[in-house]
């Protein structure tokens, strides 16, 4: 490693280059520049499992998911969390009184649609 | 109102926990007695998906713990990639170039896929723990999630026997130890359930005779980080202005200070809707650094009167020093005058072949130039003087004469001249056009003055004779016009103005696109397909980028001559301004329909800068137990026990009582004030009426799976439930698949 400030080396938050209890190091496995999309995301690892396969009274990751909820779902306030008996037909936000409506009605594009996301609701054009 | 921290409402053993942690939980110094250790000695790993802990088995705390992330940043100075490992210190990083590596896991959700990022993180780990051999001798304990894919499995086992060269490995999962060691300590009993809310999944898994039973477990995919991100978009949207202080460290900062959960959320929601004392009392203030504006106090008199004298003395000054130019000017003026005169004279005296030769010291070329020269200096002077212009007429005639001095080659034809001569001629055409040029531009403004003058008082006239009608005909007009820029504006915007009610931005099928937009799509098609190789390599010359320019908002305005229409709005609406005391102008109007931004028009006061957590306090934490609040159609923290008992399968009849008196809370999220009670209060809604429900959080929620690993690996007869790379290579990937450890041994 060349030449590292003083502070940077008193401090000594980088990992060493060469470990001596490896039997090979790091920089020898991943030249550089070749560790663009080599692993496969949960989702490929979960598809290559192939669990449809495997009997289904043995526990696998997928077959442990939790079913949805059977309690009435609720509803608040996209902005204040306060219970929400009404939905604004135009941006499909819900609000709590009609205070609350004004501002949904005040709120820009972008904000709607970010208030949309965080409930996975907001309109996705594909 | 004064700030008010996290007070008695807060279960004490949380605040506890949280002066320890924050701010940083990590402990990373480099031990020193690995080699004490003999090799028969387990190493325990609890590779968390926020944290990271290992130790020796045995032992009661892990040497080391960090967070569980890896930043490959470039070293500003030698210009190399360095791996830093965990959170690292604010101060320090000012040496490295982050913008191309954010701090990345090697998790996704809950499993290990990046293997690359999991080798610098065991690196870091086992270079703190002190090894120095030449492998790490060493069995390995390591947790997994339940049920981890055996591809994750594997490739783990790998990296731990062909990298690290370790003797024998054994997974295992953090929840079951957390309960298992709870178990030991008489907190839970061999039949119970254990519900585990973590970083990103939260768990349920029950327990018949001491062993986990996954085939009851159920996953959520919820967890400390959803609540986090919750808390952080929320506040973002609230106040926009302050979005950049919201990260994603500071959301849960605030979430660890301030969040709880409510007994019960609508009832808590309705204190705070209705403004009562209970809620005021429970809201919270985060005061953002403020600098009030200086305040500026009106001059008195003195300062005024000061503030004159000075300027007057300094115009003086200033008009002295341009008197005394001037007089030097003039002086030098006159000099040169003199001389050019002498010169003149001298000349008269001189033969005509012999000017050349005469004049080649003095830098004159002939006579012309130098009376040129001599005319040139004299009017100078007059102007210098300040002397009165000519008259116009007057003018008219000195122009001649002038031309004819100024220009004297113009009315030579060409080939009577030398090379040098049709060089003068030329710049004199130039100087004549130009001169004459500037003389009709000042003459046509003139004139245009003197017609808008007459305009005004005709404008004048009328208004003046009927006052109500020509207020009307204004009106009228203004509309008018107004309505046409309106128009124009929408067809260049192509209604992407509006306020949230279509589907802005994108265009969809069938929709027109106005002339903007159409003309960025022609530039962009030409800029794909420009080159005609069928590669595209756009941008490989600096100048495709000049493309983004043309496509800019910017440059279209640019390129539009000057609105008359909106010409005319402006002055239509300034006159109304002048003569209507009731016209109000169009576009304040708009604005104040639109608050959000005109809202800011006003001074900002310390009050904008103070950011208000009341019901987010607990709105957040919610989504534990209802996941639906963000979008994630699954049960939540209460509901999952229920799912857990229905999927195991069992005939004993008593076994769900004793499970549900016997249920265990760990993770770093049930350290959340008001959890126990919640889920207590869940699980008693879900369950038939009357049975038991006991609800108790393990002993401590974070180092518990630790701990118990640590104890289950300490065993003596460890090594049963752990496979060498024997094993590994030669039993196949249906035995790793199928490998478990049995629990019972703690």
């Amino acid at each position: 490693m060349g030449e590292m400030e003083g502070e940077l080396v008193e401090a000594d938050i980088v990992v060493p280059m060469h470990l001596s209890f490896k039997k090979i190091q790091a920089y020898e496995k991943y030249p550089k520049g070749q560790s663009r999309g080599r692993w496969k995301h949960l989702k490929q690892i979960l598809q290559a499992e192939n669990f449809q396969d495997c009997p289904p009274h043995e526990p696998n990751y997928v077959n442990i998911e939790s079913p949805p909820s059977t309690q009435p779902c609720k509803r608040i306030c996209d902005i204040t969390g306060y219970e929400a008996p009404y939905v604004d037909p135009r941006t499909n936000l819900r609000y709590a009184n009609s205070q609350v409506f004004k501002a949904v009605r005040s709120l820009s594009a972008e904000q709607v649609q970010q208030y949309l996301s965080i409930r996975n609701a907001a309109v996705v054009l594909k | 109102r004064p700030i008010t921290y996290s007070g008695a409402d807060d279960d004490g053993r949380r605040q506890n926990r949280r002066k320890l942690s924050m701010p940083f939980v990590s402990r990373i110094r480099r031990q020193t007695d690995y080699n004490v250790f003999p090799s028969s000695i387990p190493i325990v790993i609890d590779n968390g998906a926020s944290y990271f802990r290992i130790g020796w088995a045995g032992e009661t705390e892990p040497r080391v713990v960090f967070r569980n992330i890896v930043q490959r940043p470039r070293h500003k100075a030698t210009g190399e990639t360095v791996t830093i490992v965990g959170d690292q210190d604010p101060a320090l990083m000012k040496y490295f170039d982050c913008t191309r590596s954010g701090p990345r896991s090697a998790f996704d959700s809950n499993v290990v896929y990046q293997f690359e990022l999991m080798e610098y993180i065991l690196d870091f780990a086992f270079d703190r723990l002190g090894a120095n051999g030449s492998v790490i001798d060493h069995p390995i304990l390591i947790t997994e999630c339940v049920c981890n894919p055996v591809q994750s499995r594997s490739k783990m086992a790998e990296l731990l026997f062909e990298t690290y060269g370790v003797p024998a490995v054994a997974f295992g999962v953090d929840a079951a130890f957390s309960y298992k060691y709870n178990q030991l300590h008489g907190l839970c009993k061999k039949d119970g359930i254990v519900v585990c809310p973590g970083f990103t999944t939260t768990h349920a898994i029950p327990f018949v005779d001491g062993e986990p039973v996954y085939k009851g477990s159920c996953r959520t995919n919820i967890g400390g980080y959803h609540v986090t991100d919750y808390l952080k978009q929320l506040l973002s949207l609230k106040y926009p202005f302050h979005s950049s202080r919201f990260t994603w460290e500071k959301a849960e900062d605030l979430k660890l200070e301030h969040g709880y959960i409510a007994p019960d959320y609508a009832s808590e929601v309705r204190k705070f809707q209705e403004g009562t004392k209970e809620a005021e009392e429970k809201t919270r203030y985060w005061q953002l650094p403020w600098i009030p504006p200086p305040v500026e106090v009106p001059p008195s008199e003195e300062e005024i009167a000061r503030k004159a004298a000075i300027r007057e003395k300094q115009g003086q000054r200033l008009r002295e020093m341009a008197e005394a130019k001037r007089s030097s000017k003039i002086n030098e003026m006159e000099n040169e005058l003199r001389s050019l005169r002498f010169l003149v004279n001298q000349l008269d005296q001189v033969e005509e072949d012999d000017i050349p030769s005469f004049l080649s010291d003095t830098g004159y070329a002939s006579r012309q130039e130098l009376e040129s020269t001599v005319s040139k200096v004299t009017q100078s002077l007059r102007k210098a003087r300040g002397e009165p212009k000519e008259e116009p007429d007057e003018s008219e005639e000195n122009t001649d004469s002038l031309n004819n001095e100024k220009y004297p080659l113009m009315n030579v034809p060409d080939n009577m001249l030398t090379p040098e001569q049709l060089k003068d001629k030329r710049r004199q055409i130039f100087l004549k056009t130009t001169t004459e040029g500037r003389l009709r531009a000042r003459q046509k403004r003139n004139e245009e003055e003197l017609e808008k003058e007459r305009r005004i008082q005709l404008e004048e006239e009328r208004r003046r004779e009927n006052p109500e009608f020509y207020l009307e005909e204004m009106r009228a007009q203004y509309k008018e016009v107004l309505e046409r820029v309106d128009q124009k504006k929408r067809l260049k915007t192509n209604g992407s103005n509006t306020n949230g009610n279509q589907k802005t931005g994108g265009v969809g099928r069938g929709e027109r696109l106005s002339a903007a937009q159409r003309e960025r799509m022609r530039l962009l098609t030409t800029a794909a397909f420009d080159r005609g190789k069928g590669e595209d390599t756009f941008g490989s010359r600096d100048e495709d980028w000049q493309l983004y320019k043309l496509m800019s908002k910017d440059h279209d305005e640019d390129d539009e001559q000057p609105d008359s229409d909106e010409a005319e709005l402006a002055r239509l609406s300034s006159r109304l301004q002048e003569i209507d005391p009731t016209f109000v102008m169009k576009a304040e109007e708009e604005s104040n329909q639109t608050s959000g931004e005109a809202q800011r028009v006003r001074p900002l006061t310390e009050e904008d800068y103070k950011i208000v957590i009341g019901v987010e306090r607990f709105r957040c934490p919610e989504i534990l137990f209802h996941p639906n609040l963000v979008g994630i159609e699954q049960v939540g923290l209460d509901e999952m026990g229920g799912a857990s008992i229905r999927r195991l399968p069992h005939d004993d009849g008593e076994l769900e009582e004793r499970l549900t008196s016997s249920i265990l809370m760990t993770g770093g999220c049930s350290l959340t004030p008001g959890m126990k009670e919640r889920l207590e209060s869940g699980m008693r809604m879900i369950r038939p009426c009357g049975s038991t429900i006991h609800v108790v959080r393990a002993m401590d929620p974070e180092l518990d799976a630790w701990r118990g690993a640590s104890a289950f690996a300490a065993d003596l007869n460890f090594l049963r439930n752990a496979f060498t790379k024997v094993d590994y290579y030669g039993k196949g990937e249906d035995w790793l698949r199928r490998y478990q450890i049995r629990y019972n041994n703690l």
